[in-house]
Formats: structure tokens, C-alpha cells, sequence
């Protein structure tokens, strides 16, 4: 990952799923992050706790919001994801914590 | 790519009227306890518990679970709703019919009113019925929850056809079965069909999503799924031929298939990942404790223990308000806000993300509004059943008054978050 997309892997940790109360990061649902200069291209791999989420478009729209104003000429993809599929393995220590794992 | 669930839902004009009218039945009802504590302390058979009742069963319980269905449906099946005309013109009807329902129960007369009220009820059910169906039809989700749903409406079309039945039976009659027998089948066909067996269907999906939990055993639903429907067919046959052994042997294969689900929901609790249980949830965790009673109480009636003979009617008007009230509206209570919330919330904040300050679905109400609602209404049920087994009518009156101000408060917050408005930054 180099440096512009480790500063989007951050942003993204202001995208907060409703529902868990955690951000998208420490939850482990930003599955990869392509930053593509020479095209003006960001592609977010992405993926929800569950296929049924009623929060998904939200924090979708969330994110690519929060990109957008960042990267104001590049074109910003959020792509959503099922494989692999979520598990308690993607949760970071500080997402743990947050929903009382530790 | 799949299509994620929030680009389904509905619009929130079909599903948000369905909760207030829900509320302010529900708050209406805990009026009719408090003014009217005999219906209580009678056989089961008299008109104001049946105007009650069914007050209960079709203009508050059913008509929030129409609302949610409608909203849960699409992240359920992953599909849109088949019709959402079909769904106004079903809660037109069945709002229409509980209320003219209830007052032809109410006047004990068996007419015209009654036969018009039956009939908006049935309409309505027929709607919702074909909604149903039509939307799981578009679905290629071929999971357990979808087929409890679909046999939980199923089981909805054939109480409300034998309710009709039963009206017409009472002023034509032509059944030589009893009306008392066929009351009973017409009401666990309700209850455990539909109600039930929806309950399970719903939560199954959403409680693990909620809690987070992954892995969960899904075979403890499909025992559960058979067990609760060959019981029941069992027991409706055996209700209406008088078949006794039948009747016991119902109940003894259908709590199992309770059971099996319970545990499937107790698995999804230890394995949750989200540890700590929102207000929502707390009330929903009490209405499944609540469902020992009635289980406890089944038993003790269909075992005839002589020491209990003089007890018999009014447990049974336990049995039946331990699972109508203290199961089954203690849950559409708690899950209200889960969804609820979440409905208004994207409704307010979907294409406004940056624009305006963003709260989060549990902003939108007062917390602590809904735990005062949810001591209040524990308190107040523990009352209204103590006042049912002693048939002491200033304990049920209590129990009632209780239960209004937990009715308030639960009324006071549906109200709060329908008219969130968002802040500007």
C-alpha cells in the first residue's frame, strides 16, 4: 500500500457503521484500496457484516462522500464484496474493544 | 455484485403508518384494561375480552408486523416489495376491520357489522398474502426463514378465513363442533402459525444480524419448522373433531420445535460479536424469558391437575395473555426499535451524507424514555397477570393503568423519531 492509499485506508476510518457503532476500518470491511494516479482512479474494495445489511448503502455513500471531498478530480469506486466472506478475524484490536470483545 | 438490501426498501410512506396506528391501538387497548378489568375475570368467552383481543391480535400486533414485513421483506429475500399499493390498501382494510371488529365483539352482535368487519379483515390478509408470496416469488433466497414466513402467512389466510367462519357459524350455526373448541383452534392457529412462527422466520435472520453472530446452526430451525407444523396441523384436526389425545400430543410436539428454535436464538446470543445488548434488544430478550409462562401453563391445563380445577379459567385467560401481551407485544415493542429508527434514518440521511449532521439510528429517540417503557411494562404485565390468576379486579386495574404509561412513553417515541429532523452543519 503506499502512502496516498494508507491516507484513504485512514479516512475511511470516519465512515462509522450505524448499527455497530464502529468505524469501517477497525471493523474490517475495507478489504483493499487502489490509487491510481495517471487515470484519477481510487477503487475501494469493501464488504458488510452481512449480505442482508440495511446500513449498506449508507456507508457506502458514506464513503465515497468522504473520498470525493478529499480527491476532488478522481473519479472514487466503492466496490462491494463477498469474498472472503466477513468474519470476527477482520475486527481489529481496537474494534474488539469497541464492541466489547476484550 | 449483489444488490445491497437498503436499495429495496421501500418507501417509507407505506411502512411508517402501520406503527402509529399499531401504537395508538396498543395504548388504546391498556385504556380498555383499566375501564374494563372484568373482561378479565371471566370465562374467555364474553365480549369485551373478544373485542379486546382481537383489538390486540389485528390493530396493533398484526399491523406492526405488516409494516415491518414490508421493510424486512427486501433484506430478508434481497428483493423489492411486489406491490406497494397493495400494502396501503391492506392496512386501509385491516385498520378499518380491527376497529368494527372489535365493536361488533364489543355490542356481541353477530350482523352486518360483524359479517363487513370479517370480511375487510380477510381482504386485507388476502393483500398481504399475495404481497408475500409475489415478493418471495422474485427471490432466489431458498433459506428456512423464508419458508417459515411464507407458512406463517399461509397459517395467517387460514385464521382469519376460520375467524369469518366462526362469525357466520354464530349467527347461522352449522358446525356441530362447539364454539369454545373452535375459538381455541381459530386462536392457535393465530398464535403459533402465524404469529409464532413469523416471530421465528423475522428474527432468525435479523437477532444474529443485529448481534453479529456467525455460524449459527441452522438445522435447529428446520426441526423447528416441522415440529411446529405437524403439531399444529395435529392439534387444529384434533380441536375440531374433539380428538383429546391428539390434542396433548399437538402441544407435546410443538414446544420441542419452540424449544429447538430458542436454543438456535440462545447460540446466536453466546456467539454474538457485538457484545453489550441495545434497550431494543433488552426488551426483546425479556419478551423470550416471558414465554416460560405460557409453556408452564399449557401443560398445567391440558394435565388437568385436579388442585388446579378451580383455577382453569383463569389460567387460561393467563396462558392466553402471557403469550398475546407479555411474548408477543413485548417483542414488536423491543424490535420497534430496531427498525423503526433505521427507517426514518435512511429515509432523513440518505443522499444527504456531508450535508447535515449525522446521528445515528438510536439518536433518533430517547433512551431513556425506552427503559423507563420497558420497567414499566414489565411491572405492569406482572400486575395484569397476577390480577388474571386471582381475578382481583384492583390488581388488574393497576396492571392496566401500568401499562398505559408504558404504551405512553413506547407512543411518545414512535412520534419523536417519525418527526426527526435533521440539523444542518
Amino acid at each position: 500500500m503506499d502512502t496516498e492509499e494508507k491516507k484513504i485506508f485512514e479516512l475511511l476510518r470516519e465512515v462509522v457503521d450505524p448499527e455497530l457503532m464502529v468505524n469501517i476500518i477497525d471493523l474490517g470491511l475495507v478489504y483493499g484500496v487502489t490509487y491510481n494516479e495517471p487515470e484519477h482512479k481510487i477503487d475501494v474494495d469493501l464488504t458488510l457484516t452481512s449480505p442482508g445489511c440495511p446500513m449498506g448503502g449508507l456507508i457506502i455513500e458514506d464513503a465515497q462522500q468522504l473520498i470525493e471531498a478529499s480527491y476532488a478530480n478522481f473519479e472514487v469506486m466503492i466496490n462491494l464484496v463477498w469474498e472472503p466472506m466477513w468474519s470476527i478475524e477482520n475486527l481489529t484490536e481496537a474494534g474488539k474493544e469497541a464492541l466489547g470483545q476484550i | 455484485m449483489n444488490q445491497i438490501a437498503s436499495q429495496n426498501a421501500p418507501s417509507p410512506r407505506v411502512v411508517i403508518p402501520h406503527y402509529v396506528f399499531g401504537g395508538l391501538t396498543w395504548l388504546a387497548v391498556t385504556l380498555l384494561i383499566v375501564f374494563n378489568p372484568d373482561a378479565f375475570t371471566q370465562h374467555f368467552f364474553n365480549p369485551e375480552l373478544l373485542a379486546i383481543t382481537h383489538l390486540l391480535v389485528l390493530g396493533w400486533i398484526t399491523m406492526v408486523i405488516f409494516g415491518a414485513l414490508y421493510q424486512l421483506l427486501p433484506v430478508i429475500m434481497e428483493v423489492k416489495l411486489y406491490s406497494e399499493p397493495f400494502a396501503i390498501s391492506s392496512l386501509i382494510l385491516l385498520g378499518l376491520g380491527a376497529v368494527l371488529l372489535a365493536f361488533a365483539f364489543w355490542q356481541f352482535s353477530f350482523g352486518a357489522i360483524m359479517f363487513v368487519a370479517a370480511t375487510f379483515v380477510v381482504v386485507a390478509v388476502g393483500l398481504f398474502f399475495a404481497n408475500v408470496l409475489l415478493t418471495a416469488r422474485s427471490s432466489t433466497k431458498r433459506v428456512i426463514e423464508r419458508t417459515f414466513i411464507i407458512t406463517s402467512v399461509i397459517w395467517l389466510l387460514f385464521t382469519v378465513l376460520a375467524g369469518l367462519t366462526l362469525a357466520i357459524n354464530l349467527a347461522h350455526p352449522f358446525l356441530k363442533t362447539s364454539h369454545i373448541e373452535l375459538l381455541k383452534l381459530h386462536a392457535h392457529a393465530g398464535i403459533v402459525g402465524w404469529f409464532i412462527q413469523l416471530i421465528i422466520g423475522v428474527s432468525s435472520k435479523l437477532l444474529p444480524m443485529f448481534m453479529v453472530s456467525h455460524h449459527v446452526n441452522t438445522k435447529k430451525l428446520t426441526f423447528a419448522y416441522y415440529a411446529i407444523n405437524i403439531g399444529l396441523i395435529i392439534g387444529v384436526v384434533s380441536l375440531f373433531i374433539q380428538l383429546k389425545f391428539g390434542i396433548v400430543m399437538s402441544a407435546v410436539i410443538v414446544v420441542p420445535g419452540i424449544f429447538s428454535y430458542l436454543s438456535f436464538i440462545y447460540e446466536a446470543y453466546k456467539k454474538r460479536v457485538k457484545k453489550q445488548l441495545d434497550i431494543g434488544m433488552k426488551q426483546s430478550a425479556v419478551s423470550f424469558m416471558v414465554l416460560v409462562i405460557p409453556f408452564f401453563l399449557i401443560f398445567s391445563l391440558l394435565f388437568n391437575f385436579k388442585f388446579l380445577n378451580n383455577l382453569t379459567l383463569p389460567l387460561s385467560v393467563a396462558y392466553g395473555s402471557a403469550i398475546v401481551i407479555g411474548f408477543i407485544t413485548s417483542l414488536v415493542m423491543g424490535q420497534t426499535y430496531k427498525t423503526l429508527p433505521f427507517i426514518v434514518w435512511l429515509k432523513v440521511y440518505r443522499g444527504r451524507v456531508g450535508k447535515v449532521v449525522l446521528p445515528l439510528p438510536k439518536d433518533l429517540y430517547s433512551e431513556k424514555v425506552a427503559i423507563a417503557q420497558l420497567w414499566l411494562f414489565a411491572t405492569g404485565f406482572v400486575l395484569l397477570l397476577l390480577g388474571i390468576s386471582t381475578s382481583l379486579t384492583n390488581l388488574l386495574i393497576s396492571g392496566g393503568t401500568v401499562l398505559f404509561l408504558s404504551a405512553a412513553l413506547y407512543n411518545f417515541n414512535i412520534l419523536k423519531i417519525i418527526f426527526h429532523k435533521p440539523k444542518k452543519i
